[in-house]
């Protein structure tokens, strides 16, 4: 440890949080598709794995690799990502809404 | 009334009498910078010359709406192409042979600027109502007639159109032979612009140093802007307003990260914790961002924030599922909407009253519901995901209330 520093230091700290914290917000989601009774709240759930689950990964290796090549190429991953994400999850829905599926609702049976 | 007839350019080519007032039928041609605008002018001028029209009435819909920051300068834009479109007919009224074209009305009009226009539907509806006030029963469409920007995904306008009774007919004009003067200058901006981001994303992954990079990165850009640049973009992008709308993105940004964050917290205590129930509903919000990018972008936002999800948008409204009341709620107080009002048009257009202010939301499930399910009937009660062992011996009798 001494030989990082105090910036070395914090630095190991963050890629050691942000990793976990991707690592939960990756099990919020899968919990969430499991958990959520149609195709509507799993599109919810199952973007969150894309933005914080994804986004914190992606922020633990640009941390990593430092601000050079691959550090600066997965920001823009993260971007992609944040742009695609939403269009995907829209698109799901879209095409369930229009194969005539209506949203669970409480007091719905289905489950 | 939404429309505003402009009497002075209004013209009675060769300027006398009423002795062509006998066909007595009037078309409306809705204009655009076209490749083949000219030559539909001609077409319907031909075609007036022949009997078939008295008057012609050339109108630009407006796809801003009056009031908003930069809606000065496409109106004043309008009316150039207004202008040039009236004095081509002009000229060809005067080429006509004879006395033939001096019984012909030529008139221009702006109108539609008093409120967003979204799909084929809304031009439609804007057309046909000046068509009625101005006694006109034809329509003709230039062919490359494209009011809703590159939105391919809408229905034709010519389709929408068929549903009225207006006659409507496509003017038979090829492009044009000489280089067009309108456009040509618009796509230049678009294509350096796509060009110059393509070619910045190339070395962002490549290496600007090597000679090599250059030639392939060149290329590819190239190639890029040639296919793309009329599609990525539906405006040119302009020097005051683009690096506006980029600075603030830039500011938004953070505050949608914060929200999402806030949103993905939310939701996943109610996930986790199985005591917190759910209670998801379909909702209608009419948003009033303008159509094309400014809708995209709201509408990718609100996916983008767990707990609500974008499902359909029809012109101005959203279809919006949400999985808790809180999302619900944050939705109808329309935060988001105004920081997208804030990234295209500033902040002086950015404080709007809230949807709910508005009375433009609805909730379409549940015991609250004000509206019924815009649905498309089908099967709607197939079980989506038959993982469960539980769920198979239930979709009997389900959802005959759709």
């Amino acid at each position: 440890m001494d030989s990082l520093g105090t910036v070395g230091t914090l630095r190991v700290g963050l890629i050691v949080a942000f990793t976990l914290l991707g690592l939960f917000f990756s099990f919020v989601s899968m919990t969430g598709v499991l958990r959520l009774p149609d195709v509507y709240s799993r599109a919810h759930t199952a973007s969150q794995a894309d933005t914080l689950g994804a986004g914190f990964g992606l922020a633990a290796v640009a941390l990593a690799v430092g601000w050079e090549g691959a550090g600066f190429k997965s920001v823009l991953l993260l971007f992609f990502i944040f742009v695609t994400n939403p269009t995907a999850a829209h698109a799901i829905a879209r095409a369930a809404f229009e194969e005539g599926i209506v949203p669970w609702t409480e007091g719905d049976d289905r489950r | 009334m939404w429309w505003v007839t402009d009497a002075t350019v209004a013209a009675e080519a060769g300027g006398s009498d009423e002795t062509g007032s006998e066909p007595q039928s009037a078309v409306v041609v809705p204009v655009e910078p076209s490749p083949t605008l000219r030559a539909t002018v001609s077409h319907v001028v031909e075609a007036a010359v022949d009997g078939e029209f008295s008057a012609i009435h050339f109108v630009e819909i407006a796809s801003w709406r009056d009031g908003d920051p930069g809606s000065d300068d496409r109106t004043a834009e309008a009316r150039r192409v207004l202008e040039r479109v009236v004095a081509w007919a002009e000229a060809d009224l005067d080429d006509a042979d004879g006395d033939a074209g001096d019984g012909v009305t030529v008139v221009s009009a702006l109108i539609g600027a008093e409120g967003y226009l979204f799909g084929p539907e809304d031009y439609v509806e804007v057309l046909a109502g000046y068509a009625e006030e101005h006694g006109a029963d034809a329509v003709v469409l230039d062919p490359e007639y494209t009011p809703v920007g590159n939105t391919t995904l809408l229905q034709p306008l010519e389709f929408a159109l068929s549903n009225t009774s207006l006659d409507v007919r496509t003017a038979p004009v090829g492009r044009p032979t000489r280089p067009e003067r309108l456009r040509s200058e618009a796509t230049g901006v678009r294509f350096a612009a796509m060009f110059g981001l393509s070619l910045a994303f190339y070395f962002v992954l490549g290496d600007p140093l090597y000679w090599f990079d250059w030639a392939t990165g060149v290329a590819t850009a190239a190639i890029v802007s040639i296919t793309l640049s009329r599609i990525s973009f539906d405006a040119d992008p302009a020097v005051p307003r683009t690096p506006l709308r980029l600075v603030r993105g830039a500011i938004y940004v953070p505050v949608l990260l914060y929200e999402i964050l806030v949103a993905n917290l939310v939701v996943a205590r109610v996930i986790l914790d199985p005591r917190l129930p759910i209670d998801p509903t379909m909702n209608r919000v009419r948003v009033i961002v303008g159509s094309g990018l400014p809708l995209m972008t709201l509408a990718n936002s609100i996916t983008l924030t767990p707990g609500t999800l974008t499902v359909r948008a029809r012109d101005s409204d959203l279809y919006v599922h949400s999985l808790l009341p809180w999302a619900r709620e944050g939705l109808f107080d329309g935060s988001l909407e105004r920081w997208t009002r804030f990234v295209y048009y500033g902040r002086s257009a950015a404080r709007p009253p809230t949807p709910r202010e508005r009375d433009d939301y609805a909730i379409l499930q549940g015991p609250d519901a004000t509206e019924e399910l815009p649905i498309a009937a089908g099967d709607g009660g197939a079980v989506p995901d038959g993982r469960d062992d539980d769920a198979t011996d239930v979709a009997e009798e389900e959802v005959t209330d759709a």
